[in-house]
């Protein structure tokens, strides 16, 4: 393409770049010589006065348009948030549908599906729910009604750590309750609950099998044996900055920091 | 590895594992149950892997993770063989010595042997530890030798010898009426005979007849199933299967609950690996019987481990109990006929097709032969699992294997047969443990937890806890359970804060007898047996809490804190590890604790170093505590 002639003067006036680029356009566009242009622009500039379409209320519309499209994009935002959630809960769903697969979409398995839902998700979110009840042919009331009866589910998010506070009796004749009482003290929420920061989920449980070690806490799979009151504090810290510190080495190495106190009964 | 498709394949395969299986041959096992795990085991693993490396001992040295031995309270423990000789609360650091001391300088590392408590001796050897040495172990035998995700390991042991025998030269029948003859009675609680319930199943109409394994173990204090699941998965598949070719079931379900990950995954990958060698699946060794197994895990509901509700949670529903006008045994999973057994039963099997019935029987007493696990918990010096056969006394296992009670503090009860089971004072500390002797006195067998209670624990606390803990966990079907545990468990609370009328213990008692003969399953109707059998042995404890008092200083509504002034020495941590601040005091003036703030959580009584902080009951405590509700 060759150089094309852009003019700097107009009848005389001393024109910007952008001024340059549209008369260009214009000259190219309609084929008009450049006192036709001049013309036709005095025209409508009279026929603007004319219609006393003076400054003010053409920038009232001005504006006015300018909000309106503001508008729309917010309007466009949220439609392309949906399309994010949208596809987020279609991803989920696709891991649901994979563990469906798993059990072949066998009703009986409805436990074993809602329990790797639950290791998945922390939590049973209700679309994963009503997938399950579509997908299995269920009624939504009987999935409820598991997930309300066994202990495993929790039809609200959890925080990012379980931690669970032994209360079998072995733990609870060597002290489980204070451990649970020294916990909540620490985490400002009782068992069952889940911290603001949603960085932890306290639970008592029934026993974990591991008396021997009483009194037992667990912090995801990490177990904690024969620890004192004090200790849970330190424990806990441990994890508080585990996601900033802590790599997943170093939290193996965490229940090593406490041994085993000889004497304790 | 290829499937055998015949016996001949099979026996050929354990021949050659034998022959290669060199008895000079160095191995350190490192026990990876749930416990040890607990005390870090897989990094003492890792760094002994890591020091036979650097050693360049990598063909000489065999290093292998095996199931629970028991001894849970000193773990690790890890045992080098040919020596045998025993390492116990190993840790990472210990590994250098062991590889360098013990494998190449064959010395043996004092620091990591067991002490026992009363000679002050180190002891090397396994079999010389007390606790040990007065078990017989049988089922638990294997746990120590394999590893449980590797399978050769248990055929090299003598692993499916038994189900070769049942399926190649034995009938059904013949199998049927070895246990029988056995007497072998179900390990989960009830103690009913293993054979009559095959029998039932046999015999019942209706196809196809399924076989269950019961490890839905929710007793608080029992443990053994897990050790069993974990450490030798082999050994109750091989039971089942055989139990599946007795009664012609053809599909079998592994029930393991929830809290125990670690059995679930050892038991799936022994099932992959039965099916890999064709001991599972179609046409068994080239028997012709087919048989396949499923692992369902449970989803954490106590009630579920009831023979009706494990078999409504395994169809995928609400795990709840109905009512069994006619039993599972006839009609239960998918109203088919089903047989449902404990894990430990289940272990015994193989056992009793090897060995026979006779040799069972000449285990344990008459009426309940063989032997059992118990899990030995709470108050005592060694914690753990221990075999023993039926009959010994409560004696013999809390002294002899468990020595005794730690801080030389005075026995008061055990508590057996988990929240279904009673409280046995020490006056039955001679009773030889079996089925029926348990049940004379008001406890039970149950699934065999063991909870020794000291001088500091408090009856009443028991009771209240065990009620509280079924109130919660009671499925809700039943108005008896759901409502009257309620009831009992206020009572209780009320008991236990001091709030109580002498006449709530007789309200107390009568609701107690009301749930025992209307509640629709086994839970509910032996609900109460903890308040009972505590009401029973040990009336002085809820007439002295009537009174304001708690002997056992536990009950929090019944007890406050004070400093001793005369040993306090201003130091000032007893308020340092006050949560509420309740403690005031400063340099060289005494603490002291107001207790209209003390939240009496003890923290201050194990802060102080100088005991000046002492717990007080009764007449002597500080405020009065609120008069009735």
């Amino acid at each position: 393409m060759g150089k094309e002639k852009t003019k700097s003067h107009f009848v005389g006036v001393r024109l910007t770049e952008e001024q340059k680029r549209t008369l260009y356009n214009l000259q190219k566009k309609s084929e008009m010589s450049k006192s036709d242009i001049l013309l036709r622009g005095l025209e409508i500039l009279s026929e603007y006065y004319a219609l006393g379409l003076d400054k003010p209320p053409l920038s009232i519309e001005l504006k006015k348009l300018e909000e309106e499209a503001i508008q729309h994009i917010k309007a466009l935002k949220q439609i392309k948030q949906r399309e994010e959630s949208v596809k987020q809960m279609i991803q989920e769903l696709r891991e649901v549908d994979e563990i469906i697969d798993e059990y072949n979409g066998e009703k009986n398995a409805l436990i074993q599906i809602l329990l790797k839902i639950q290791e998945k998700k922390h939590w049973l979110p209700k679309p994963a729910l009503i997938w399950v009840s579509e997908r299995l042919n269920v009624p939504m009331a009987q999935i409820i009604q598991i997930a309300t009866f066994y202990k495993a589910f929790s039809l609200e998010p959890k925080g990012e750590n379980t931690v669970k506070v032994c209360l079998g009796t072995a733990c609870h004749v060597r002290g489980g309750a204070k451990i649970l009482e020294a916990a909540e003290q620490y985490l400002g929420v009782k068992s069952g609950g889940t911290t603001p920061d949603m960085k932890f989920t306290l639970e008592s449980v029934n026993c974990l099998g591991c008396c021997a070690l009483g009194p037992v806490m667990t912090i995801n799979n990490d177990y904690y044996g024969k620890i004192t009151p004090p200790q849970v504090k330190d424990i806990l810290s441990l994890y508080q900055r585990e996601n900033l510190i802590l790599t997943s080495e170093q939290k193996k190495i965490a229940p090593l920091a406490y041994k085993p106190t000889p004497q304790h009964g | 590895m290829p499937r055998f498709n015949s016996l001949e394949e099979f026996q050929k395969y354990r021949e050659n594992l034998s022959k290669k299986k060199d008895p000079k041959q160095i191995c350190i096992s490192v026990c990876s149950g749930t416990g040890c795990r607990a005390y870090a085991s897989e990094k003492v693993v890792e760094a002994l892997r890591q020091e036979i490396t650097k050693e360049k001992l990598d063909k000489v040295v065999e290093l292998k993770t095996i199931g629970c031995p028991g001894f849970c309270e000193k773990g690790t423990i890890v045992v080098v063989y040919p020596y045998g000789i025993c390492y116990v609360q190993v840790k990472p650091s210990d590994a250098s010595d062991i590889v360098k001391q013990t494998i190449i300088e064959r010395k043996i590392i004092d620091r990591l042997l067991y002490t026992d408590p009363k000679t002050n001796k180190k002891i090397v050897y396994e079999s010389d530890m007390p606790f040990y040495k007065h078990q017989r172990r049988i089922l638990m035998a294997n746990n120590s030798k394999i590893d449980p995700k590797n399978i050769d390991d248990y055929i090299s042991v003598g692993g499916y010898t038994a189900l070769v025998k049942a399926l190649f030269k034995m009938k059904p029948d013949e199998i049927l009426n070895e246990i029988k003859k056995s007497n072998l009675r179900g390990r989960g609680g009830g103690g009913f005979p293993a054979g009559r319930k095959w029998e039932t199943t046999k015999n019942a109409p209706g196809e196809p007849k399924y076989v269950i394994v019961n490890c839905d173990e929710g007793d608080p204090g029992a443990f053994m199933d897990r050790a069993l699941m974990e450490g030798n998965p082999h050994s109750v598949i091989e039971g089942l299967i055989i139990g599946g070719y007795t009664i012609g079931a053809h599909e079998g379900f592994i029930y393991i609950r929830q809290e125990y990950p670690l059995a679930v995954e050892n038991t799936e990958w022994a099932i992959k690996q039965c099916e890999e060698y064709g001991l599972l699946g179609k046409n068994i060794l080239g028997s012709g019987f087919d048989f396949t197994v499923k692992v369902h895990r449970g989803a954490g509901a106590f009630v579920s481990g009831e023979s009706s509700a494990l078999m409504s949670a395994i169809e995928g529903k609400v795990g709840e109990p109905r009512p069994k006008y006619i039993h599972t045994a006839v009609n239960g999973l998918w109203n088919k006929p089903s047989c449902l057994n404990n894990v430990e039963t289940w272990a015994n099997i193989p056992f009793i097709v090897n060995n026979g019935a006779q040799w069972f029987t000449s285990i344990g007493t008459a009426n309940s032969p063989g032997t059992k696990i118990f899990s030995l918990v709470g108050k005592v010096n060694n914690t753990g699992l221990i075999e023993v056969p039926m009959g010994v006394t409560l004696r013999e296992i809390i002294y002899d294997i468990g020595g005794g009670l730690p801080n030389g503090k005075r026995f008061k009860a055990v508590q057996t047969g988990g929240p279904s089971g009673g409280c046995i004072p020490e006056k039955y500390l001679d009773l030889p443990v079996d089925f029926d002797e348990l049940y004379n006195v008001g406890s039970m067998m149950g699934s065999g937890g063991m909870i020794v209670m000291d001088e500091d624990t408090c009856m009443v606390d028991v009771a209240r806890y065990f009620v509280d803990f079924l109130t919660e966990e009671s499925c809700g079907k039943c108005v008896p359970c759901r409502e009257g545990l309620r009831q009992m468990s206020r009572i209780l609370n009320d008991i236990t804060n001091g709030r109580a009328l002498p006449e709530d213990l007789d309200l107390l008692k009568e609701l107690s007898e009301v749930v025992q003969m209307s509640a629709l399953c086994a839970l509910g109707q032996s609900a109460p047996n903890p308040v009972l059998s505590t009401i029973k042995y040990f009336y002085d404890e809820y007439e002295a809490h009537l009174r304001g008092e708690c002997p056992a200083k536990v009950c929090k509504g019944l007890i406050s804190y004070v400093i001793d002034p005369d040993k306090c020495k201003s130091c000032g941590l007893c308020a340092k590890n006050c949560p509420v601040n309740a403690i005031t005091g400063g340099k060289k003036t005494v603490y002291r604790i107001d207790n209209s703030k003390c939240i009496k959580c003890g923290n201050c009584l194990d802060a102080c170093k100088f005991n000046a902080v002492s717990k007080v009951t009764g007449r002597n405590m500080v405020e009065v505590t609120p008069s009735k509700r």
